[in-house]
C-alpha cells in the first residue's frame, strides 16, 4: 500500500454524517453499512452535526469570513457549535487580542442563530436543568444541588455555512 | 477529526468475489482490509469515500486470481493537535483519564494535563475509591477560596483538546496479564477555559 497523498482535505463531522446516510446508515436500521461504521454514526448523531445542512452550514462560513479565523477554528466551531461565549474563547487561539469580548460574544450569538442546537442529551444524574445557561463562563462547584446540568448547552447542532464545502470533498453520491 | 487520505494499493482479488460487479467486489475487499485498522500517521480508517482508478486485471502466473492496483480515498479519523473534541469518560485511575468516542478508545489524558491544581483524592461517600478533584480557587483581596469540581462520572461527556497523538509500535512481545496494545494514542488536555466536563460550564 502506498500513501499518495496523507491529507486529501478535512472534513466536518456533518460532511461525515451526510456520506454516512449517503450510504444507508439510520437510527432504526444499518444493513448497508459495516458496523463500525455504524460505531461512527452513533457517535455523530449525538453531536451537534445531527441536524446541520448544507445550506445552513455554507452560510455560517460565510458569515464568519469576517472575523479571520483560522481554517480550524472554524471546522471545530461547526463541529462543537459552541453557544457561549467561553466556548468560543476555547476555541479560537489569543482570542483576547484577536477578538476580544465583545466579538466573542457577538460571534456565539452568529453561532447560535445561524446553527441549529444539539440534540438533548439524555439526563445522566436526576436534576433537570432550565434552559437558561449562565453567560459568564464560571463552573459550577460541585456543592450546588442545581449545578448538574447534563444537557449539553454548547455543541448545539449548527445549521450553518460550512467552509469545508468549498473544498470539494463532499461527496454528492457519486 | 476526519479527513481523507488518499492511497493506491495492489489488491488480489478473490475468485469468489468475481461474479460482483469490479466496483463492489474491489470495495468490498478493500473494506475488509482497512476498515477498523490503524494505518500509521495516517490514522484509523473509517470508511471506503471513493474509488478513484482501479488498473491492471493480471493474473499472476502460478496465482488463481486477479491483481489489480486501486486508487481510493479512505475517510481517516486523524483529529489535529488543537482540536477540540467531546468524548465520553471510560474510566480513570491514578495514571490518567480515559475517554471514549464509541469507535475509539484509546483517548488519555495525564494528570499533568488536567486543570491545576488537582488532586486525587478518597471519595467523601465511598471510602474505598479515590477520583480526581480540581481545586477551584478564586481569589478575593486577601481572601482565597476554593470550590471543589470532581471528575468522576462515567459516562459524562468530557471536552477535551487534543495535544497529540502518537503510534506506538507493536510489541513484540506481551505479557498475558497487561492491557490489549492500542495502535493509536491520543493524548488529551483539559487545562483550559472551557474544557472538561460540560455540566462545569453550563
Amino acid at each position: 500500500m502506498k500513501i499518495i497523498k496523507a491529507n486529501d482535505g478535512p472534513l466536518t463531522n456533518f460532511e461525515l454524517l451526510d456520506y454516512l446516510r449517503s450510504r444507508g446508515a439510520s437510527k432504526e436500521v444499518a444493513v448497508t453499512v459495516t458496523p463500525s461504521e455504524y460505531k461512527v454514526f452513533e457517535y455523530l448523531v449525538e453531536t451537534a452535526a445531527c441536524d446541520q445542512t448544507r445550506e445552513r452550514v455554507t452560510d455560517f462560513v460565510q458569515k464568519v469570513k469576517t472575523y479571520n479565523l483560522a481554517k480550524a477554528e472554524v471546522l471545530n466551531i461547526i463541529n462543537i457549535r459552541p453557544p457561549l461565549p467561553v466556548g468560543i474563547f476555547t476555541i479560537v487561539e489569543n482570542c483576547d487580542t484577536r477578538l476580544g469580548e465583545a466579538a466573542a460574544e457577538e460571534l456565539a450569538e452568529m453561532v447560535s442563530e445561524t446553527l441549529p442546537p444539539p440534540p438533548a442529551q439524555p439526563e445522566i444524574q436526576d436534576a433537570d436543568q432550565p434552559e437558561g445557561a449562565i453567560a459568564d463562563g464560571d463552573p459550577q462547584p460541585i456543592a450546588d444541588p442545581d449545578g448538574e446540568a447534563a444537557k449539553a448547552g454548547a455543541g448545539g447542532a449548527v445549521d450553518g455555512g460550512d467552509d469545508m464545502v468549498e473544498d470539494g470533498n463532499l461527496g454528492d453520491a457519486s | 477529526m476526519f479527513s481523507l487520505s488518499l492511497i493506491e494499493h495492489t489488491l488480489r482479488l478473490p475468485p469468489h468475489l468475481l461474479g460482483l460487479s469490479l466496483e463492489k467486489a474491489v470495495r468490498h475487499e478493500l473494506e475488509g482490509l482497512f476498515l477498523d485498522k490503524v494505518i500509521a500517521k495516517l490514522g484509523l480508517c473509517v470508511s471506503v469515500y471513493d474509488i478513484r482508478s482501479i488498473n491492471g486485471g493480471f493474473i499472476f502466473p502460478g496465482d488463481g486470481a486477479p491483481t489489480y492496483t486501486v486508487r481510493c480515498r479512505l475517510i481517516m479519523f486523524r483529529p489535529f493537535v488543537g482540536e477540540i473534541i467531546d468524548a465520553k469518560l471510560k474510566d480513570y485511575d491514578e495514571n490518567s483519564l480515559r475517554l471514549s468516542l464509541g469507535f475509539f478508545d484509546d483517548i488519555c489524558i495525564p494528570p499533568h494535563l488536567l486543570p491545576t491544581p488537582s488532586h486525587f483524592w478518597p471519595d467523601p461517600e465511598n471510602r474505598n475509591r479515590r477520583r480526581w478533584v480540581w481545586e477551584y480557587q478564586t481569589d478575593d483581596e486577601n481572601q482565597t477560596s476554593g470550590s471543589m469540581f470532581a471528575i468522576d462520572e462515567i459516562g459524562a461527556t468530557i471536552r477535551f483538546k487534543v495535544q497529540s497523538i502518537s503510534y506506538p509500535s507493536i510489541p513484540l512481545e506481551q505479557p498475558n496479564s497487561s492491557k490489549p496494545f492500542a495502535p493509536m494514542v491520543v493524548t488529551g488536555s483539559i487545562d483550559n477555559d472551557g474544557l472538561g466536563p460540560l455540566s462545569w460550564w453550563e
